[in-house]
């Protein structure tokens, strides 16, 4: 990413006034400050990141000094968090350096409780857990800005080697102790690499299968020391769930690095030992939405310090069952708006699980929910649109990163088949046998944007235009033409074209609806069956689908695919065969066996896989934006479409569902998980009107 | 009163082989599906956006036990249930299910009691009178109702039920509690609270089972009715409610005594149907999703194995009430 040197000296000498000062000085006559958002800005000038400023960067353009304000209830949502100590005064609860949000339509009111919707535990929840969200840094709405959040600013050395966070001075952990540098090292070197916790660190906290260095350099300074070049870190840390600092003032005590007595400590809470009781709290997962101890170990909570570990998001879980959870506000939280209201502004959150997606859409259709995005398909959009105005509700079709594809299996067990499916001609001729046009208008509604597969979604600057429509013209008789060439004709007579050794060719066209919907495959088959190659849909269960492809038993592959150029970045699961991992859209098995075991198994890929393989590498340790960065990016590209590999449709919308009484919603970029959810469109700024 | 104890002895060994079989079954079978819980669970870590390799996997798969042989996984969980009491833990929920279960399997079972109850009530007495009766658009009418209420799916039912509300009250009529009772403990007002709720789908239930429940007792009386004992009677001087009651009524209800447990197990096969619709949060409901979205083994096999013991335990209660009943069954039990 963009080197971005944020240490703002013009506006350094008033960072010695502390918030409780400033609470002193109300009575002095500054001008109060103009309570600006995003639609109005009343005058202030745009600061160094969009829509939101440090304090002192605020206060000194719009002139002013910003008084702050509390929710009127914190004290009785601070009573509700069992074990937080009675609450100190706003100004010191606050960091010294709160980050100043503008809220896009108007300075929300206290108050209120968010319902939302989700499918079981830790199943469909991230769109509302990316509402409480909070990271290191994160991704503007403008899907392109790194911008500030839990730290105040970082930089980065010269050849992408160490990255450094500043932290906010003062800022408190949810039951109001100090958030410091050592949170992030405990995070890092405590839990990550802890092989009791992480049997083997997960692949985002290495840089090139070599663990990082974290140094503490003073309580607000953090350096990653990293082994190789990785400029994509940052955008990890924008991106992704995993949170690069936890308690330690709180686990630490339960592990036996930090506190010689913990074992001692948590077999007195009941718990087989300190790990077990960081298990009970943390999940051994950086994923934030794992039980907590109200979930997993109920029979000992009361013996227990807190019902959940403590967090700088916006809201804290307080009641956690089966059937749901429920939240409320940080009374410690970091944010403020520019009129100097504590954010959040929700009170309470309460969520629900229903694992029925029609239930779900008729508690939507109800207004039973504020907000839900996950899970939402275009093929709900009709219902959900028709009851708009009767539901009070308002429903955003935004274009998700991911497309329906279609992957020919290059290295197919059987020998006939594989030397067809890897002729790129045969696999060009099925591209433009299908008729996106007509796909579009049946299983699209018409609302989808026709494009080839690139690898990159949306397509960055470095895209040449000519790739997002290649092969996807709708032409049978090239198609007929191509397949003729290559010696499937047929040879029985039955209307359908054979393999060139005269076997019958039908593919089998297993898909699960987790992956691709059935109407679009039944189109395919319909599609290629007008250029004579014949097909059998079926549809099976996700788990099958997974299993005949992991047994490389698939003919065809069929699951949707597309990752922005910000995940890219920080993962190369898409460039590498088999091209995605396990859970997603892989094809030529045998080149990743090949590849994996240097040359000694499995089939040799073509040289443009090995070129994918060595360009993705040099693509990441490249910083982004320099001429030798696009141009790697544009042969990634150019190697990845014209062979191929995975045929594309169009990128298609989904919806995202907020009910009118909640407020300051932006316009959506995308409907999509990949730069978390809703975490660009700043859940602690909305509010609900009753 | 020694044959006595040998029949409790032996309908109790028998129950235990039902119990082990059946647990065996439900192992076995779900054995068979592709894709372990571990990968399961880590599909839905996937879609949360977690990057998950097949080494992540097999680790997971370790953790959990499931690279053991599926023979000793069983018998581990089959000792665990019969020597200590303990479920286990649910592999996808990560939840003691002894804990998770606790309520849930309780306002299953009251669920579908309630349901069954409601069912006898009503067509123990009108399926008496009905076969009874002569009056033809009383019988059409009653005869009209049975069979909707067999031929309607449940879950049509619900749905029926949950869209009319919807559109003309505004609540969906989904969920076993209120918001604010959700997470609270257990009191009157809770109590109270579930049971503005819990009618939907005891009446749901309850309507399928009646018309079954009725169609039986109608059969059975009219069998019974045109049997010699009972123009005997009549000949006697018996007549009216006394004359059905004393004499055709109790022989027809016999074998409707008998068929209690298997009227309790068809409730509960409709339940999860209806659960998951209704978005109730009880062991129906986690019952097809362990079995059919999670594998998660543990705990489809902990309820079942809580319903098929609580079947042996209602077919034991009705063999008793039944030798009250009827002598000719006391002296075959007694002797």
């Amino acid at each position: 990413m963009i080197n971005r040197e944020v240490l703002m000296t013009r506006i350094s000498k008033t960072l010695t006034l502390s918030g409780l000062a400033l609470g002193l000085l109300s009575t002095v006559a500054y001008a109060n400050c103009p309570a600006a958002t995003v639609n109005d800005m009343m005058g202030v000038a745009e600061g160094a990141y969009p829509h939101q400023y440090e304090l002192a960067e605020f206060q000194t353009l719009a002139d002013c000094t910003l008084e702050f304000a509390e929710n009127p209830a914190i004290a009785d949502l601070n009573a509700m968090i069992r074990g937080n100590p009675d609450l100190p005064p706003l100004a010191e609860r606050l960091p010294e350096e709160p980050l100043v949000i503008a809220p896009y339509d108007s300075i929300g009111s206290y108050g209120g409780t968010l319902d939302a919707l989700s499918n079981a535990n830790e199943a469909g929840t991230s769109d509302f857990l990316s509402i409480r969200h909070v990271n290191l840094v994160r991704y503007s709405d403008d899907l392109q800005t790194i911008v500030p959040n839990i730290a105040k600013s970082w930089s980065w050395n010269d050849d992408y080697t160490e990255l450094t966070f500043n932290l906010r001075r003062g800022h408190k952990w949810s039951d109001g102790q100090p958030f410091t540098a050592e949170d992030v090292k405990f995070w890092y070197d405590n839990l990550a690499l802890d092989p009791k916790i992480n049997e083997k660190p997960k692949d985002y906290v290495t840089v090139a299968g070599e663990p990082m260095q974290v140094e503490v350099v003073d309580p607000q300074t953090v350096v990653f020391k990293l082994p190789a070049p990785k400029p994509g870190l940052l955008a990890h840390f924008a991106t992704h769930y995993g949170q690069g600092f936890q308690p330690k003032h709180f686990l630490g005590q339960f592990h036996p690095e930090i506190n010689p007595d913990a074992d001692a400590l948590a077999q007195g809470m009941g718990f087989a030992d300190g790990y077990d009781a960081i298990m009970a709290y943390y999940g051994n997962s950086d994923w934030t939405d794992t039980g907590t101890p109200m979930l997993n170990s109920p029979d000992r909570l009361s013996d227990l310090p807190a019902d959940a570990m403590p967090t700088l998001e916006s809201h804290f879980v307080i009641r956690e069952t089966t059937e749901g959870r429920h939240f409320v506000a940080n009374p410690y939280f970091h944010m403020v708006d520019t009129a100097g209201n504590q954010l959040p502004y929700i009170n309470e959150m309460d969520e629900l699980f229903a694992n029925d997606q029609e239930v779900r859409l008729l508690k939507l259709v109800n207004g039973e929910a504020d907000y839900k995005s996950q899970s939402l398909q275009l093929s709900d959009a009709p219902l959900l649109l028709e009851n708009q105005e009767k539901g009070d509700y308002t429903i955003q079709l935004k274009p998700k990163i991911a497309m329906h594809t279609a992957s020919f299996n290059v290295t197919h067990e059987d020998e006939a088949k594989r030397a067809v499916f890897g002729d790129l001609r045969f696999r060009k001729a099925m591209s433009i046998a299908i008729n996106r046009d007509d796909l579009n208008q049946v299983a699209y509604f018409g609302e989808g944007q026709i494009q080839q597969y690139t690898g990159f979604s949306p397509a960055p600057e470095f895209v040449d235009p000519q790739w997002l429509t290649y092969a996807t013209e709708y032409d049978p008789d090239g198609a007929k033409a191509l397949l003729d060439e290559i010696g499937l004709v047929d040879a029985d007579g039955d209307g359908f074209r054979d393999l060139p050794n005269g076997d019958p060719l039908v593919l089998n066209l297993q898909f699960a609806t987790q992956g691709i919907a059935g109407q679009v495959v039944e189109l395919f088959g319909q599609y290629w069956s007008e250029v004579g190659i014949n097909s059998a849909v079926k549809e099976v269960t996700p788990d099958e689908y997974r299993s005949a492809q992991s047994s490389n038993q698939l003919d065809v592959g069929l699951w949707e695919k597309g990752q922005p150029v910000g995940i890219i970045l920080g993962n190369n699961e898409l460039w590498v065969a088999p091209f995605e991992n396990y859970f997603g859209h892989r094809s030529a098995l045998l080149w990743a066996e090949w590849m994996e075991s240097g040359g000694t198994n499995g089939v040799e890929p073509p040289d443009y896989v090995k070129q994918l393989a060595e360009d993705i590498n040099a693509f990441q340790s490249t910083p982004s934006g320099t001429d030798e960065f696009k141009a790697i990016g544009a042969r990634l590209v150019e190697n990845m479409t014209s062979n191929l590999l995975f045929i594309g449709t169009a990128l298609t919308p989904d919806p995202i569902y907020h009910r009118n009484a909640l407020k300051n919603v932006p316009e959506f970029k995308t409907a999509s998980y990949e730069y978390y959810r809703t975490y660009p469109y700043r859940g602690p700024q909305w509010y609900l009107e009753e | 009163m020694s044959q006595f104890i040998q029949f409790v002895m032996t309908r109790a060994f028998l129950a235990l082989v039902t119990l082990l079989t059946v647990s065996l079954i439900v192992f076995t079978l779900m054995e068979l599906v592709p894709g372990t819980c571990a990968e399961r669970y880590l599909a839905f870590k996937n879609t949360q956006g977690s990057q998950i390799t097949i080494a992540d996997i097999a680790a997971e798969e370790r953790r959990l036990g499931l690279d053991r042989p599926f023979i000793e996984r069983w018998g581990k969980w089959v000792g665990n249930v019969f020597f200590r009491g303990e479920f286990g833990d649910s592999c996808i929920l990560r939840l003691d299910i002894n804990q998770l279960l606790a309520d849930k399997f309780w306002i299953s079972l009251g669920i579908c009691m309630a349901a069954l109850i409601l069912s006898y009530m009503i067509a123990v007495p009108v399926g008496i009178v009905a076969a009874s009766s002569n009056n033809a658009v009383a019988n059409n009418s009653l005869r009209f109702v049975s069979y909707l209420g067999l031929a309607l799916p449940n879950f049509l039912l619900a749905l029926i039920i949950m869209l009319f509300s919807t559109v003309f009250f505004g609540d969906s009529l989904t969920g076993l509690f209120s918001k604010e009772y959700r997470d609270a403990a257990w009191s009157w007002a809770k109590f109270g609270d579930f049971l503005s709720r819990a009618w939907l789908p005891i009446f749901i239930l309850g309507w399928s089972a009646t018309a079954f429940a009725l169609q039986t007792v109608r059969a059975l009386m009219l069998d019974e009715i045109g049997k010699l004992y009972v123009t005997a009677a009549a000949a006697r001087g018996v007549t009216g409610s006394r004359l059905l009651w004393r004499y055709p009524a109790r022989h027809a209800l016999g074998p409707v005594i008998n068929s209690l447990g298997f009227d309790l197990n068809r409730i509960f096969n409709e339940l999860p149907i209806v659960a998951l619709i209704l978005t109730l949060t009880e062991a129906g409901a986690l019952l097809f999703e362990s079995l059919a979205r999670s594998n998660d083994q543990q705990l489809a096999g902990a309820i079942i194995f809580l319903l098929t013991a609580s079947i042996v335990l209602l077919n034991f209660v009705t063999d008793i009430m039944l030798a009250l009943l009827d002598p000719r069954v006391r002296r075959g039990m007694m002797g």
